[in-house]
C-alpha cells in the first residue's frame, strides 16, 4: 500500500542525530477539563484527526541518506499518564508513532517528538483534539477558530510545508557564541523528571513586567537569569564566571506569516556576562529584553534561517551517508548547540479558546524536557487569565526551582506552586545530594517527603 | 497555605513546599490531588549494574570454591578444569551484557561464540581428540556468522523481514547438512541419515515464506489474519 512519507524540516534534521540511547528532544502540551476523561471517546477523537494531521501520525525512519516520516496506519494509543512527563521515547517507539495521546484523571496530554513539530504546531493539535473530544462528549459544536482546526477538511499544503527554505536570507550569520554557565547536579535515577508549576495571575506578570517597561518573556528571562547569575557566583566563589544566557525559542510564524505546522521557530541566546560586573534585576530584564528586540527581526532571524538551510544544498553533504551526516550534526550540536545557553524559556504565550471550549477547560499547559547537557529547562503557557511556569529538571536539586520563584514572589507576584513529587516507594533519598551552588540541601526539591 | 520560607502559595494538604523543602507545620484540608500517578514507564532501561556486581562476586566465588576443592581432593588431573571453565563461559554468556545498559546483539553473539569455541578446544585437548579443528570450529563458526547475519539483517535493514528469515530458514538447513558431512568426516558417521529430512523441512518453511514476501496481496491477506 503506497504511504505518503515527509522529509524532515530544516530544524527536525537535527533531532534524530542528537537523541541518546536514554535521551531525545520531546515536548508536551496538555489541557485539563472540568470532568474526568473518558478514554473510549479520547481514542476515538484521536483517531478522526488522522486526516487532518497526516503529518503527525507517522513514524521516524532513516534512510541511506536522511531520515524521513512515513504516515503510519498504527493506531496512536491513547493510555495513562506515567509518574513523570516525557519518559523516554526510545528509536523503537518511534518507529511506531512519534506522538503520544495520554490522560490521567481530567487531563489531556500529548507528547512529541520535536521532529514533527514544535510547539505552536503542537498547541494546535492539542486544541483540535480537545475541541473533538468535547464535541464527542457533550454533542456541542465547538467553532473552528484560532488554534481549533475542522477534523473533516483536508490539511492546506501550507500547513506541510517546510517554511525555512522559503524564508532563508542569501548570506547565512555566524553561528560562533561563548559557552555560558553549565547547571548541574546530581542526576535522578529512573529517568525521573521533577516537575514544578509555578501558576500566577496573568495580569500579575504584566504589571510586573510593565513596571521594568519590558515584554513577560524578557522579565522570566531575566529573573532567571539572575537566578543563575547567583547560583554561579555562589558555587564559583567569583572565579572562573561564565556568561549567563538564557535561550528563548522565536516562533517565525508571526515573523514571516507562515501556517505551517511543521517546525518552525529558531532559539536566540540573551543574557549578560557577569564578568563585566553586577546588574540588577532590573538591568538584567532591559538588556534581554533589548537584546530580544535586536535579535527577533526577520533579517537577523533569515540569516540564521540561511545558516541551516545552505548545509542542506551542499552537494557534498546531501551526497553522504546519513550515519556520518549525524555524526556530523552531534559534533556540531555538542559545539554549538547548547554551549550558548544555561537554559531554554519556551513562552508559548497566550491561547485563546473559543468560547464553549474555553468553558470546559480549566488549564492549559506546555512542557519542554531537559536538555541534553543541562538538566534543568522552562517553560510557559497562558491560558484564562493565568500563566503555568512549568520548571522540569533531571537531577534532585531543587535550588534554582526556589530562587526563580521566590524572586517572583518577592515582586510581588503571588505565586502558587505545584508539583509531581514521587511517591515514599519509588522515592530515593538525597542527602549526599549536591545543589549547583555547592551547598547541601536534605529535603529539599521532589524528595522531601522521604 | 504558604511556605513561610519561599513565601510560595502551596496546595491545601500539602505537607512541605517542594521547592525548600521546608515542613507545613498546620496542614490543612485534604491530601492534594496527586498532579501524575505513581507508575513508571516500563520501557526505560538501565544497565543492571547492582545485578551484575551480585552475579560477578558469585561467579568469583564459586570459581575460587572449585579450583580449592577440586586441588585439594583430586589433584590438577581432574574435572576442575571443566567447571571453572564452566563457570567463565556462563560468565561471558550471561552476566556480562548485565553491565551495559543497551548490550549489542552483534557484538555480544561472536564474542559468546569465541567463548564457546575455547571451552570446547579445552573439552577436545583434555580428552586427547583431534575434532576440534574438523568439526567443532567450523560448526561454530557457522552458527555465529549466521546467527550475527540474522541479527544485524533484523537491527539495521528496515524492510524485507520475510524475505530474511526465509533466507535463513533456508541456510538453517543448510547448516544442519554441514554438521552432518562434518560429523561424518570427523567420526566417521553415516552420511546424510537425517540431516536431508530437516533441510527439506527448513526449506519448505523457507520458501513458503519467500513466496509469501514476493505476493503481497498474499501476505496483506495472512498478516491480516494471524497479526498478533
Amino acid at each position: 500500500m503506497h504511504r505518503n512519507w515527509y522529509r524532515l524540516d530544516t530544524a527536525a534534521l537535527i533531532f534524530p542525530a542528537i537523541a541518546r540511547l536514554d535521551w531525545c528532544n520531546a515536548f508536551r502540551v496538555s489541557a485539563t477539563l472540568d470532568e474526568d476523561i473518558d478514554p473510549v471517546l479520547l481514542q476515538q477523537a484521536t483517531d478522526s484527526l488522522r486526516r487532518r494531521f497526516p503529518s503527525f501520525f507517522v513514524t521516524l525512519h532513516q534512510g541511506f541518506f536522511w531520515c524521513y516520516l512515513e504516515e503510519s496506519d498504527r493506531q496512536v494509543r491513547v493510555r495513562e499518564d506515567y509518574a513523570y512527563p516525557l519518559t523516554f521515547m526510545s528509536s523503537r517507539e518511534l518507529k511506531q508513532n512519534c506522538m503520544r495521546v495520554l490522560y490521567y484523571r481530567n487531563r489531556i496530554a500529548v507528547e512529541f517528538f520535536h521532529s514533527l513539530t514544535d510547539g505552536r504546531g503542537g498547541c494546535v493539535f492539542l486544541c483540535s483534539l480537545t475541541a473533538r473530544y468535547l464535541e464527542l462528549k457533550y454533542g456541542i459544536r465547538i467553532p473552528r477558530e484560532g488554534m481549533v482546526r475542522d477534523p473533516e477538511s483536508p490539511p492546506p499544503p501550507e500547513e506541510l510545508e517546510d517554511s525555512f527554505f522559503r524564508n532563508a536570507a542569501a548570506t547565512a550569520a555566524g553561528r560562533k557564541e561563548e559557552a555560558s554557565f553549565r547547571l548541574h547536579g546530581t542526576k535522578e535515577a529512573e529517568g525521573f523528571k521533577h516537575l514544578t508549576t509555578g501558576v500566577v495571575e496573568t495580569a500579575a506578570l504584566l504589571d510586573a513586567a510593565h513596571a521594568y517597561g519590558v515584554s513577560v518573556t524578557a522579565l522570566l528571562a531575566g529573573v532567571m537569569a539572575k537566578s543563575i547569575m547567583e547560583m554561579q557566583a555562589l558555587e564559583r566563589q567569583g572565579r572562573r564566571l561564565r556568561p549567563v544566557k538564557i535561550t528563548l525559542p522565536v516562533d517565525l510564524r508571526r515573523l514571516y506569516g507562515s501556517e505551517t505546522l511543521r517546525n518552525f521557530s529558531l532559539v536566540l541566546n540573551v543574557g549578560a556576562d557577569p564578568r563585566y560586573g553586577d546588574y540588577s534585576l532590573e538591568e538584567l530584564c532591559r538588556v534581554i529584553w533589548h537584546q530580544i528586540g535586536a535579535g527577533a527581526t526577520r533579517q537577523n532571524m533569515a540569516g540564521m534561517i540561511a545558516a541551516n538551510v545552505q548545509p542542506q544544498q551542499s552537494i557534498l553533504l546531501r551526497l553522504a551517508p546519513a550515519f556520518i551526516k549525524h555524526a556530523v550534526m552531534d559534533l556540531v550540536y555538542r559545539n554549538s548547540g547548547e554551549s550558548g545557553g544555561s537554559l531554554n524559556i519556551s513562552n508559548l504565550g497566550s491561547v485563546r479558546l473559543p468560547e464553549p471550549m474555553q468553558a470546559h477547560v480549566q488549564r492549559m499547559e506546555f512542557i519542554i524536557g531537559p536538555q541534553r547537557s543541562y538538566p534543568n529547562n522552562c517553560s510557559v503557557l497562558s491560558c484564562g487569565g493565568r500563566t503555568y511556569i512549568n520548571m522540569i529538571r533531571n537531577i534532585r536539586e531543587s535550588e534554582l526551582e526556589r530562587r526563580f520563584f521566590s524572586k517572583l514572589v518577592e515582586m510581588g507576584i503571588a505565586v502558587e506552586i505545584e508539583s509531581n513529587r514521587r511517591t515514599l516507594s519509588s522515592a530515593v533519598p538525597q542527602e549526599h545530594g549536591r545543589n549547583t551552588a555547592g551547598q547541601s540541601k536534605p529535603g529539599e526539591g521532589g524528595c522531601s517527603e522521604a | 497555605m504558604y511556605c513561610v520560607k519561599c513565601g510560595v502559595r502551596l496546595p491545601e494538604g500539602e505537607e512541605s513546599c517542594p521547592l525548600c523543602g521546608t515542613p507545613v507545620w498546620n496542614p490543612e484540608g485534604e491530601t492534594p490531588v496527586r498532579a501524575y500517578p505513581d507508575s513508571m514507564p516500563s520501557h526505560y532501561r538501565e544497565a543492571d549494574l547492582p545485578g551484575a556486581l551480585v552475579m560477578t562476586v558469585l561467579c568469583l566465588i564459586a570459581e575460587a570454591v572449585l579450583l580449592t576443592v577440586c586441588l585439594k581432593l583430586y589433584g590438577e588431573q581432574s574435572w576442575g578444569g571443566y567447571a571453572v571453565l564452566g563457570v567463565l563461559l556462563f560468565y561471558i554468556v550471561a552476566v556480562l551484557p548485565r553491565w551495559f545498559r543497551h548490550p549489542k546483539g552483534e557484538i555480544f553473539v561472536p564474542v559468546d561464540h569465541a567463548a564457546a569455541a575455547l571451552y570446547v578446544l579445552y573439552v577436545c585437548v583434555r580428552t586427547g581428540g583431534s575434532w576440534f579443528m574438523s568439526f567443532a570450529l567450523p560448526v561454530l563458526a557457522c552458527s555465529c556468522l549466521l546467527s550475527t547475519a540474522m541479527i544485524c539483517l533484523l537491527k539495521y535493514v528496515r524492510r524485507g523481514r520475510l524475505y530474511i528469515f526465509g533466507g535463513f530458514l533456508i541456510l538453517l538447513g543448510g547448516f544442519t547438512v554441514l554438521v552432518e558431512f562434518l560429523e561424518h568426516i570427523s567420526f566417521g558417521t553415516v552420511m546424510f541419515q537425517w540431516s536431508l529430512y530437516s533441510l527439506s523441512g527448513f526449506v519448505i518453511a523457507g520458501l513458503v515464506l519467500l513466496v509469501t514476501a514476493l505476493i503481497p496481496p498474499l501476505r496483506h491477506e495472512l498478516e491480516k489474519r494471524f497479526f498478533i
